[in-house]
């Protein structure tokens, strides 16, 4: 047994020690918003947040993660940064197909928590890992840059 | 008259010149052998004879399996000989040899080992099995490539060759032929080889040393006889055997660097701790050392993971009093992890190529900082690969990918080979090192290519 802290609740799993933490959120906490992809850490869509930090959670072991606090895109919205990360995304219309944005969103919030104000090389550096095969990047660009205006001021 | 002393006198002149010959012949034999030396030359075996050596007999399976069946036991001793490696091809049948060797002189190809009477060795007695291994000489008579490690392999016990022959004929036979060798003139004259044998094969078998600890000496004949350790980290001399002057201080194998495992404090593992370095040998990685790749990672996999607790300590112990020599293929400062902006810590100069694909496909997991949000695996600061200025290893990690260990899940890496282009490969190769070692590379789309011919030749 393998206790998890999860959008600021303690949850506890059955699962050998080398489960991926996605496997982990999705089947056996029924916490579906994070998706997989590629399972190989190349497109970004099961990125979720480790102490606020980006990482993806398909290659990320659960016994690896001790007391970290995980937060998925079911609890992003609670803090001011993910709130207006995803009012950003509504505003500009961003999300074509959908599947990659719960990865693109976390992503970027991680992103503004470090540097409010980025720059284009500053969201690439972020957001390169994130694939969206609809090919939604330049809204996503846009809605991050509107983000930081909302929450810098 | 005149014509008989004139013929005498030619044939004198003959023998002379024959005389000559030989005892060049031998001078340069004695010479070879005296300029390579003996791989276990550096410990001084002071006054005290072999025979006055008290301890456990270092040769044989450990302690745990004394009791075991002579093919247990020769399963374990021919895990240790690491024979699986080269006798079996990628995705091949175990011990059925066609392994690619790829060198600059042609291809060599291993031999199938499984006992299949008319393509392996089912028709080999103990004898002739003990003749190859030892003296590297075939059932046939013809004379073998040093590649199969007969210089090393001659330590081991006759009861321990026994022991894995008994191993080897307790597996189903596989028929199999393997590939012809494509080695030029004068390479492929078999013959040869005798030749490098008196040179260079000492033919001999392990004898205990009665200077050193009972561990000292079952390492030493786990890291000489067993495992060759030697045959990847020990340079070699023109004519392609060890030299034992310069013992593990690194070497070439494949495309890839086996490191300098002397007890050098910057170049070699003479800063690692006691645990760190079994811990390395048994798993493939120890924490702030990277990961074992490429034919050490195979090595690990197939070989030395399946060692006893108490023969890696031993082989570590033995390894640590290797005297440290000073090598100038690492540079003697590892770098510390790099900034946790992408905007710092990049040097001028670099493809910015480079770095587009590192913030695409690798910072996920190895991090800006080159300490992995995921799996200390995955952490290249550390690592001698990072900062090797060839960047050898790196542009083989990226082309293979990488896996530690069987199971699936695992850590492991993707292979770049068909996401990226040679120019691609480089320029990412080249901001990693860049960006995480001590000293900028300078790999070119070429050198990729050449990777990924050579690998293409070896079927890997």
């Amino acid at each position: 047994m393998i206790t998890l802290r999860i959008n600021g609740e303690n949850r506890t799993v059955d699962a050998a020690a080398d489960v991926p933490l996605l496997w982990a959120l999705r089947d056996l906490l029924g916490l579906t918003g994070t998706k997989f992809g590629c399972g190989i850490a190349q497109c970004g869509a099961c990125t979720v947040h480790l102490d606020g930090k980006a990482v993806r959670s398909c290659m990320l072991p659960i016994s690896s993660i001790g007391d970290r606090a995980i937060t998925t895109i079911e609890g992003v919205g609670k803090t001011p940064i993910g709130a207006s990360v995803q009012k950003a995304w509504l505003d500009l219309e961003v999300v074509q197909c959908g599947y990659c944005q719960s990865g693109q969103i976390m992503s970027a919030a991680a992103l503004l928590a470090v540097t409010p104000n980025p720059d284009d090389a500053d969201i690439d550096a972020a957001m390169s890992g994130n694939i969206c095969r609809c090919g939604t990047y330049v809204r996503i660009r846009a809605a991050i840059k509107l983000a930081a205006k909302a929450t810098s001021g | 008259m005149t014509t008989l002393r004139a013929q005498s006198g030619a044939a004198a002149v003959r023998t002379l010149i024959v005389v000559a010959l030989v005892a060049l012949l031998g001078l340069i034999v004695y010479l070879a052998r005296a300029v390579s030396g003996g791989p276990m030359d550096f410990a001084e075996r002071g006054t005290a004879p072999a025979a006055g050596y008290s301890g456990a007999d270092p040769t044989g399976v450990p302690a745990e399996l004394a009791g075991a069946s002579l093919t247990a036991r020769g399963e374990y001793l021919t895990r240790a000989a690491d024979c699986e490696a080269c006798h079996t091809s990628n995705g091949g049948q175990r011990f059925a040899g066609g392994r690619a060797f790829v060198l600059p002189i042609g291809t060599l190809f291993s031999p199938n080992i499984t006992p299949d009477a008319d393509t392996g060795i089912g028709s080999w007695s103990d004898a002739d099995f003990l003749r190859a291994v030892h003296r590297g000489i075939a059932r046939d008579g013809t004379r073998l490539y040093p590649a199969f490690p007969y210089a090393s392999y001659t330590y081991l016990s006759d009861n321990d060759v026994a022991a894995i022959k008994a191993y080897l004929f307790s597996l189903p036979p596989v028929r199999a032929v393997a590939p012809a060798n494509t080695l030029a003139f004068p390479f492929n004259q078999r013959w040869l080889m005798a030749l490098w044998s008196s040179m260079f094969n000492p033919d001999r078998r392990f004898s205990a040393n009665a200077a050193m600890s009972p561990q000292w000496n079952r390492g030493a004949y786990v890291a000489e006889a067993l495992e060759h350790c030697g045959e990847c980290h020990t340079p070699r001399n023109l004519l392609q055997a060890l030299n034992h002057r310069k013992k593990y201080a690194g070497g070439t194998i494949d495309g890839w660097h086996a490191y300098n495992i002397t007890g050098d404090k910057e170049s070699g593992v003479g800063a690692w701790s006691d645990s760190e370095l079994a811990q390395y040998l048994s798993a493939g990685h120890a924490s702030g050392h990277g990961t074992a790749a490429g034919p050490m990672a195979e090595a690990v996999d197939v070989s030395l993971h399946y060692l006893t607790q108490a023969d890696i300590d031993a082989l570590a112990a033995y390894v640590r009093s290797v005297p440290a020599i000073a090598s100038s293929d690492v540079p003697a400062r590892l770098a510390g992890p790099a900034p946790a902006s992408h905007s710092q810590g990049v040097t001028a100069g670099i493809d910015p190529r480079g770095k587009e694909i590192f913030e695409g496909a690798c910072v996920g997991c190895h991090g800006w900082t080159g300490v992995s949000p995921l799996t200390p695996y995955a952490t290249l600061i550390g690592a001698r690969a990072v900062n090797d200025p060839s960047a050898m290893n790196v542009v083989q990690v990226l082309l293979d990918g990488e896996r530690r260990g069987n199971d699936p899940a695992d850590p492991f890496m993707p292979s770049f080979q068909g996401a990226y282009s040679d120019t691609e490969i480089a320029a990412v190769a080249n901001y990693v090192v860049a960006r995480f070692g001590s000293q900028p590379s300078k790999v070119t789309p070429e050198q990729v290519a050449a990777r990924r011919q050579q690998a293409r030749s070896s079927g890997t």
